[in-house]
């Protein structure tokens, strides 16, 4: 772990056995760097689930031995960061076209919907570089929710997007660099 | 072992023992779960009594065992969910699909 004044690197192992302590890393940093203003409960439930998403989205996804968390505390907002070098980000539309990064200069911008729930509805903009970022379209309730008939795969993307005020994916190309991005904004700046 | 499991008329109460129910743990629930249902019960009453946390991968699970309970007419009820675990249920809506008290003395007071 590395740290300075306002965010501290993590390299997690991608093990599942190394979830809770760094899980429990993460939110001490962030408790310890609030002081005396600590984050209200609601808000440090919402980045624990992020946090605990990110590690077990590098787990079962990345196909990396190492991923980096960055966990970043500002005056107006949390941000947490993971990266690693493995498999590009794939997403499978509600169409079951599969969208792979990254994108081929032709589709972009690009706007899908990825899954929905029979409430929510998870969808993902790229802008022009290529940057996709998630958002919730609400959709008018079904008599019977559709999680049923689509479960689990898109479940990480639902909670992070949710809980997170804004929540996105970069792809650099030349490096291979992916980059998950978790943003939460203080009502009030933090004293 | 992730349950610890009690019947009694075909009505299982199936306590998760971890406090964590994650990835490490999700397969197992799930294997679990749908071993008990497949034994002909008529209700399967989940404890989070001792969960802390939840996460994706053991959601799905629990999604993958409500879909094999259904076709067999059995439920799945949840009881004594901690506020952190409910309102994770809560923010994906899993709440609509899984009926949930407060304790397994409430759940079973729905059974005639």
């Amino acid at each position: 772990m590395t740290e300075d004044s306002d965010q501290i690197t993590i390299v997690f192992k991608s093990n599942r056995e190394g979830i809770p302590g760094t899980l429990n890393l993460c939110l001490d940093h962030i408790r310890q760097k609030a002081g005396n203003s600590p984050l209200h409960d609601d808000l440090m439930a919402k980045i624990k689930w992020v946090i605990m998403e990110l590690l077990t989205n590098a787990v079962k996804h990345s196909g990396e031995r190492e991923s980096v968390l960055r966990i970043g505390l500002t005056m107006d907002a949390v941000i947490l960061e993971k990266e690693d070098y493995g498999k590009p980000l794939v997403l499978v539309g509600q169409d079951k076209k599969k969208i792979i990064w990254p994108l081929e200069e032709m589709v972009r911008p690009l706007d899908f919907p990825i899954y929905h729930n029979g409430m929510d509805s998870l969808c993902v903009r790229t802008d022009e570089s290529g940057r996709a970022i998630f958002f919730i379209e609400e959709l008018a309730e079904l008599e019977m929710p559709a999680l049923l008939s689509d479960t689990s795969e898109h479940f990480g993307l639902l909670i992070m997007t949710k809980a997170s005020d804004e929540f996105a994916y970069e792809h650099e190309p030349d490096t291979g660099l992916n980059r998950f991005i978790s943003t939460f904004y203080f009502t009030q700046p933090l004293l | 072992m992730i349950l610890k499991v009690e019947e009694a008329n075909r009505v299982v109460q199936a306590t998760i023992l971890p406090q964590e129910a994650s990835l490490s743990n999700a397969d197992a629930f799930k294997e679990e779960m749908i071993t008990i249902i497949g034994k002909g019960v008529r209700l399967v009453i989940v404890s989070f009594e001792n969960v802390n946390y939840i996460d994706s991968s053991f959601l799905g699970s629990l999604v993958v065992a409500l879909k094999y309970a259904m076709p067999r007419n059995v439920d799945i009820y949840l009881v004594s969910l901690k506020p952190d675990v409910k309102n994770l249920l809560t923010l994906i809506r899993m709440d609509k699909v899984f009926r949930i008290f407060n304790d397994y003395e409430e759940a079973l007071g729905t059974l005639s």
